[in-house]
């Protein structure tokens, strides 16, 4: 794939042609059809340094990014250099200097993500005293993940949104949350106009049905086609994910997304420090900075390591099913395959991995 | 007319190549994603996680029912006043109590099904009080419950077995713990009442004044 060898991005805002290397009939950008060079050159990967410096840009991009480079390495080498500074202020400009300069996650070695995990992990230490576990475990060979939501059994109690809060630290202030449950009437089927989705009453009210939406993860998704820095992608799980340190906070995504399941920090996400889960993983729950992108990642912490997304673990009736598409034994292949399963907005070709179905 | 039948050949392969590259996913050339589903499940052989270590504090059995093998919670240790025979050493028949003495179990009041469908020897066996019995007498362990329950609610039983009703716990890798009826339903009031949600979203109440 040249997408994923190229480790930078370039607009091309005037080239129609979006893929020159599926120049042949069969389709595939290689092999299959033999009329493809097996013999691709290997590059090898550019590593942190070179993913920023060793890109062709315009003069004025070329600028801007030194100045604000030098700015930071200026305030970097001024308190390394310094006889006052003590050790950890020294540790601390050198964690941000590589901070600054890592490359996107996406394009990482394994090494190079187990590196930037420990700078965020000692830089949380030296910023707050605390401790906190970070993981940047991979997708798991054979393992597709997908959920259901049973729109009959989910009577609106809202425990899943409480416990999406408190696993993923979401700003208290703005009071941000990944999932929103809708309150529909009966008989009008999904009308979005009409529905409430911050109801506070007696649940289930009468005459009404629940359901829930979040990020959907979409194999065909909307949010990743559109994202000018390549911030957030599709792993091989499914899971779409964003790279909090890579995204430009240009709300694309946000505006592309049909579901409404991509979340913006206006202000400095805040958390009450007794409050914080501290078992993150890169691309989950780790603290995110003001002017990201964030959203559901099925709980990518919990999920890559054999749990359900604490919204399944938390819901009290069973109305949230989660589990791996590619076993054939997984009880979300079985209501695949013997419930009427549907999804939201299908005909946009978006192909989320969230299906609703009834008893 | 050598010209035409050059774009005819042209349309023609302008065609053949729009019918190849259309509605193809860019990586794998999966249509949808239960095609992909389907391709890439073929080849499944099984994943290194597990969830056994997030269910070892609960005791749990396995069962087998239809197609399905999987755990659930153990229940007779779970049952306060287990066994039954410590104060039931005799059938219910010789110990009913006749006039106005305080019955025992007094605070279970049955909610399930109408007095005409059920009462409580549809489902405990006066004889033996230690066994739940079926609707044809064969007695039911407390542990296996759930095979009383399916004998009216088919529809929920087998949705309950594939993985559509009920709650699984532990997580989604193998192996599948679910908890069983009587975990969330009460045998004697299996009606789940309605109650508040348990958080309101003052902010978001705020910005849509």
């Amino acid at each position: 794939m040249s997408d994923t060898k190229k480790k930078w991005f370039s607009l091309n805002l005037n080239n129609t042609k979006k893929r020159t290397s599926s120049s042949c009939g069969c389709g595939k950008t290689e092999g299959g059809c033999g009329s493809h060079n097996t013999q691709n050159p290997i590059k090898k990967p550019k590593d942190g340094y070179q993913q920023v410096f060793d890109v062709k840009m315009d003069r004025r991009s070329a600028f801007k990014q030194l100045t604000a480079s030098l700015a930071i390495g200026a305030g970097a080498v001024s308190t390394s250099c310094s006889m006052i500074a003590g050790e950890e202020t020294k540790e601390k400009a050198q964690i941000d200097w590589e901070e600054q300069f890592k490359g996107n996650y996406k394009l990482m070695t394994d090494q190079e993500k187990n590196d930037t995990v420990n700078r965020l992990v000692r830089s949380y230490q030296l910023r707050t005293g605390k401790s906190i576990n970070m993981s940047s475990k991979n997708a798991e060979e054979d393992v597709l993940f997908g959920y259901a939501f049973n729109i009959s059994k989910c009577q609106g109690y809202m425990d899943c949104v409480t416990a999406c809060v408190e696993e993923n630290n979401q700003d208290r202030n703005s009071q941000m949350q990944y999932i929103r449950i809708h309150e529909m009437k009966d008989g009008q089927g999904f009308n979005f106009n009409e529905a409430d989705d911050n109801y506070y009453h007696e649940v289930p009210a009468e005459g009404h049905f629940y359901m829930g939406t979040q990020c959907f993860h979409c194999d065909n998704p909307p949010c990743v086609e559109v994202c000018p820095v390549q911030a957030t992608w599709r792993e091989e799980d499914g899971l779409v994910v964003i790279d909090y340190d890579w995204c430009v906070g240009c709300r694309y995504c946000m505006a592309a997304c049909p579901y409404d399941g991509r979340r913006f920090n206006w202000s400095t996400p805040e958390v009450p420090e007794e409050e914080v889960n501290k078992n993150q993983h890169y691309l989950g729950n780790r603290m995110r900075k003001k002017g990201v992108m964030e959203k559901c990642t099925f709980c990518v912490q919990r999920s890559r390591s054999g749990q359900n997304p604490a919204c399944v673990e938390a819901c009290p009736t069973g109305a949230r099913i989660f589990g791996n598409l590619l076993d054939p034994d997984s009880t979300i292949r079985w209501v695949l395959e013997n419930k009427k399963v549907f999804r939201l907005k299908e005909d946009l070709g978006t192909e989320p991995k969230f299906w609703y179905f009834m008893d | 007319m050598n010209m035409y039948r050059n774009i005819k050949k042209i349309g023609f392969s302008f065609l053949l190549a729009f019918l190849f590259l259309s509605c193809k996913n860019e990586d794998h050339g999966y249509h949808s994603v239960m095609d992909k589903i389907e391709g890439e499940g073929k080849s499944y052989k099984g994943v290194s996680v597990s969830s056994e270590s997030y269910i070892d504090h609960i005791k749990t059995m396995e069962i087998t029912t239809g197609e399905h093998t999987f755990l659930i919670p153990e229940r007779k240790s779970k049952i306060k006043s287990y066994k039954c025979t410590e104060c039931h050493a005799k059938p219910l028949k010789e110990t009913q109590l006749t006039g106005s003495a305080k019955k025992a179990h007094w605070d279970i009041g049955i909610v399930h099904a109408d007095k005409n469908t059920m009462n409580c020897i549809s489902c405990h066996n006066g004889d033996v009080m230690d066994e739940l019995k079926s609707l044809t007498g064969n007695p039911i362990d407390f542990n296996n419950s759930y095979i009383l329950c399916s004998q009216c609610h088919t529809k929920q039983f087998k949705d309950w077995e594939g993985g559509a009703h009920g709650k699984r716990i532990g997580g989604w890798a193998p192996p599948r713990a679910a908890l069983t009826c009587v975990n969330c339903h009460n045998p004697h009031d299996p009606h789940i009442a309605s109650k508040w949600p348990v958080r309101y979203n003052s902010v978001k109440a705020e910005e849509r004044k």
